[in-house]
This record gives structure tokens, sequence and C-alpha cells, in this order.
């Protein structure tokens, strides 16, 4: 009796849960305590921010104030402002020097340690140190290495005859010197990702190429470029996003200065919003950043993921 | 085809390499050494690069600059956070992975809320967790300005888009059969999930949690801004010998030392998988 009744209690259960749940439905339960989290603490402060922009909020006024509905004023204000301005166009600057840097120098960088006869290995886990520290804490240790007056930077300097710098006081320096940091931080994140492309390209072709006697320019830029590209435009992609939005080593080291010469726009919208506490304007110009980054960034991505994982799937 | 010989070209190499090494490691290494430094060596001109060893500074830092809370604090919220993204994220990353949820479009809306800018998150956070604090509810889930719990809702929303993506991809891996088969074997499909998904996919699970791991503990912005004393984390507690009499610079490598020097340990344990959390799943190193 036992026998026949074990799997037919089961398969009855399989039936009965079919029948309530077709797999569609069981995907988006196991969705929904994610896409919850998503929504009350991802959307939530995305509308809350739209509320702020479209009122005048000022925190220095004390809790009795009313914020007044203001319409589309804060962010009539914000595109009227030089200093917001000036902000995003310093970010963008910031973004597209120290990015392009990163780029070629990491490209240049795995292409060598891809051709490395000994200690590849450990060399490449070397280079991971940079990129696991907290870009706040190393960020006061470049400080350091950046002082006038007994940093080691300007030690070196002054050993191989050279003026001192004022990395970071200088009005004309000090933002070089933030992306000199950046491209020390995040070249091997470059690096990485492309010596991880260059060493799953296909055998085939390369070899080929040989045997036809290509030259090694020629073989660049028609077999190794484009077979690195979806790689390349990825990392590009994910590393201005990010620099877009830099703020650590500058709360860390300059604090924006001197002047404003180091201020990206996440720190002068922190500036503005929550030490002048105009969240209202801040909001608005928050929100107009994050259309900008979500119509760049976002159409980009979304193709580069998809080739990505699509290609991963059938490898 | 490359040559048995070892050439010049070789050894050329690899002196580039050396050299761009001892650039890259050079500020670690300074910030290793001056946290074993003298005060009065710290401060020399020209640099000193002998000196007879001291643990003063992290004596310092931890006695009388209340580090230890921080750590306590950094390690509470990080934890919790990576255990609720763990939670939702494979449940979801499952479904996304299995059933097609959403048909893509809904995976590429959880990507776009990582791409966001945090600081037009966190002013709204600001007023929302200034508001909640005063509230019962959010003083008994610690929810509120300078609270950790606070500090956990914020890592597990910018957490979870990366774990969804990164731990599709390894649940992707996983063929299907093996599912089905424990489908015919009478297995429902949650027991399917628990029983044959799970223990498939724990490295990749392991890995994306530590990831967030190492993404809480190294994160600032929201950390410096919606804490103060109480619920202080280790990367903005590194800023406290930034003081009004200046900077404290060997307590200060101390504290950077401690705070570098465990997610180094962290980053080397996943090597094999670096490359794959950096691109959010999509390129396989």
């Amino acid at each position: 009796m036992k026998k026949m009744d074990y799997p037919m209690i089961d398969l009855t259960d399989i039936r009965k849960r079919k029948k309530i749940m077709s797999d569609g439905a069981y995907g988006i339960l196991l969705v929904t305590p994610a896409l919850i989290v998503l929504f009350f603490f991802g959307l939530v402060p995305l509308f809350y921010a739209i509320n702020l922009s479209l009122r005048h909020v000022d925190l220095t006024a004390g809790p009795a104030a009313k914020w007044q509905f203001v319409g589309l004023n804060n962010f009539r204000f914000a595109l009227n402002s030089d200093v917001f301005f000036a902000a995003s166009a310093r970010t963008a600057f910031f973004a597209v020097v120290s990015v392009s840097i990163q780029m070629v120098l990491g490209i240049s960088l795995a292409f060598l340690i891809n051709q490395l006869r000994w200690f590849k290995g450990i060399v490449r886990a070397l280079f991971l140190l940079p990129l696991a520290s907290a870009p706040a804490a190393v960020g006061m240790i470049w400080r350091y290495l950046y002082d006038a007056d007994f940093g080691v930077y300007n030690a070196a300097l002054r050993a191989i005859g050279l003026q001192p710098l004022n990395w970071l006081g200088d009005s004309n320096v000090a933002l070089f010197s933030i992306i000199i940091f950046d491209v020390w931080q995040w070249t091997p994140f470059v690096l990485l990702i492309t010596l991880a492309g260059l060493q799953s390209l296909p055998k085939e072709p390369f070899e080929a190429a040989e045997l036809d006697g290509a030259s090694t320019f020629k073989v660049l830029r028609r077999l190794t470029f484009p077979l690195l590209s979806p790689v390349l435009i990825l990392v590009f992609v994910l590393r201005s996003i990010d620099a877009a939005r830099l703020y650590d080593p500058i709360a860390t080291t300059t604090r924006g200065g001197p002047g404003a010469v180091t201020e990206t726009i996440t720190y002068f919208l922190y500036r503005v919003g929550l030490k002048q506490f105009r969240l209202d304007q801040a909001s608005a110009m928050a929100l107009i950043i994050l259309f900008v980054i979500i119509v760049f960034a976002g159409f980009m991505l979304r193709r580069l993921m998809r080739q990505q994982s699509e290609r991963a799937r059938f490898n | 085809m490359r040559s048995k010989k070892i050439t010049a070209i070789d050894i050329m190499r690899m002196s580039i390499v050396i050299a761009i090494l001892i650039i890259t490691l050079f500020p670690i290494y300074w910030m290793i050494t001056t946290s074993v430094k003298p005060t009065d060596i710290i401060l020399m001109t020209p640099p000193a690069f002998f000196f007879q060893p001291t643990f003063e500074h992290y004596k310092y830092a931890f006695e009388q600059a209340n580090f230890a809370h921080y750590i306590s604090n950094t390690l509470i919220v990080a934890l919790g956070s990576t255990f609720i993204v763990i939670v939702c994220g494979s449940l979801a990353s499952y479904a996304f992975a299995r059933y097609n949820t959403g048909g893509g479009n809904l995976m590429f809306f959880i990507l776009t809320t990582r791409m966001m800018p945090a600081i037009a998150v966190v002013m709204p956070f600001f007023v929302i967790f200034r508001t909640a604090g005063n509230t019962a509810i959010g003083q008994f889930l610690q929810l509120g300005l300078d609270r950790l719990g606070t500090l956990i809702v914020c890592y597990t929303i910018f957490n979870l888009p990366f774990a969804i993506w990164l731990m599709h991809s390894f649940f992707q891996d996983i063929p299907t059969e093996l599912e089905d088969a424990a489908r015919l074997d009478g297995y429902s499909r949650f027991k399917v999930f628990i029983k044959v998904v799970l223990p498939l996919a724990a490295p990749g699970i392991a890995v994306t949690a530590i990831f967030c791991l190492l993404f809480s503990w190294n994160e600032f912005l929201f950390a410096s801004i919606l804490t103060r004393d109480v619920a202080r984390t280790i990367t903005v507690g590194v800023g406290d010998f930034w003081t009004q009499r200046g900077i404290l610079w060997g307590p200060l490598s101390a504290a950077a030392t401690v705070c570098v020097a465990p997610m180094i340990l962290f980053a080397l344990l996943l090597q094999r998988w670096i490359v794959r959390g950096l691109t959010f799943g999509a390129v396989r190193g």
C-alpha cells in the first residue's frame, strides 16, 4: 500500500501547485521582496526629492516654517545658476580627463602584463590593492603624501632638483592632483577587466592572422580591438558613471577647495543641500543630474549588459 | 609563436611592470609604515625611511579615539545589510534567471537604481530619517539620523541591484536539467530552489556576499552625512584625526590601515571573481 501511495500524493501535490500558481506568477512572487525594498527605499526617496524640488525648503528656517509650493522655481534657479554649471563642467572635465588616462594606461598595462613571462598572477593580485581600499581612507593618506611641507611627493621633486608643488593648495594644480589620485585608484579596474577580456579572446583568428603574415599593428586594429570593444566600452561606461559622482576623496582631501576648483557636482550638491540647507535647490539640481546620467549611461549600459550576458550564456 | 628563450624584451617588460607596481603600491606602503612611525619622525623633511617602529598610534586610535566602536558599527551595518541583500537578492535573481520575470526590463530597471547618484537619494533620506527618528516606530527600528538601522537601509538599497545582477550570472551557470530532474522526483519549486539550486550556487552567493561586505565597509557618503557619533562607521572615523589642532598623521595612518587591510585580504580572496563582480556579472574573467 505504501509503495502505491507515496508517488500518488506527490503527483497530485505538483498538479495542485501548478493550478494555484503559474511559473510566471511564481517568478513575480520571488521578485517581490526585492522590489518592495527597492520601491520603498529607492523610489520613495526619489518622489520625495521631486516633492522637495517643487517647494521652498530651507532647513535653517526652523521646524515651524511651512514648505510652500513654488512650482518649477527651483529648476529655473538651477538652470540659471552659474555655480551649478561650473560644478557640472568641472565634473565633466574631471571625468573625461581622468577616465581617458585610466583607459589608456589600463589597456596598455593589460597588454604588457598579458605578455609577461613570470609572476603574472602575483602582479595581477598586487594591482587589486588600490581598488580594494576605501577611497575616503586612502584619500586622507594621499593628503599626507601631497603635503606641501613634509609630503613625500615634494621630497621626491626636491631630490631631483625640481620646484616643489602645493599639490592640494594651488588652484592651478589641485584638480589635477585629484585626477592623479583617481587614476591611481581606478586604473587597476580598467587593467583587470581588459586583461580578463584579453585572456578570453579566441585563439584561432590570431593563429590564422599569424599564418597570413599580418603585421602586429594590423592584428591589433583588425582583430584584438574589435573583439575587445564590447568589454572596453562597458568598462568605459561604468568608469564614467562612477567618475561623474566622485565624492569621497574630495570630502577627505580638499573639501572642494581651494576656492571651488575641486568642487565636483556631488560635493557641490552636498554643500548646497546639507551645509546651506537649501534642500529644495539641491534636489532640483540633483534631479537634473540624475536625468542626464540616466539618459547618457542608461541606454549604453542596457545594450552592453545584454550583449555581454548573452555572450556569456553561450560560452 | 613565442620562443622559449628569454629575450631582452621579456626583461624590459618585467622591469616596466615592476616600476609601475612600485608607484602603485607606494601609497599603501607609506600608510602602513607611517602608522608605526614615532610622531617626530612622521613630520621630518626629507621623509625618513628607517626608524624604530612603535605601536603607540594604534593604541591611541583604539583607546582614545573610540575606534573599536566604529568597527563594531561598521560590522553590524555591513553584515545586517548583506544578509537582507542576499535573502531578497537570491530569490529575485533566481526568478530572473529561470522564469525570465519581467522579460529583462525589470532587471534593467533594477540596475538603473544602482546608477543613481547617491547624493540625489541622501538628501530626501536626510529629511525622511530626521522625521522617522522622532516617531516611536522609528526609534524602535533604529531608523533616524545617527542610527544604525538607517545605514542598513541605505546599504541594502545600494547593494541589492549589484547583488541581483551578480547572482544572476551565477544562477545562469547552473544547468536547468538538474532542476528538472528534481521536479520530476516530486520536489516543489521552492524545495528545488532550497535543496538543489542554493547548494550549487553557494560559491557564487558567497562571492556576492563578500562583495557586498566590501562595498558597505568602504562606503563613505551615506555614513558621513547620516551619522554623527552613535552610528559613525570606520571610513568616517578615519577623518576624526583631522582635528582643530591639525591632522594627527600617526593615528590617522593607523586607522586607515585598520580600515584598508581587511578589505585587501577580502579582495585577494575574491581574486578569481573580481572581474565578474566589478562588471555586475557581465564579464566572466
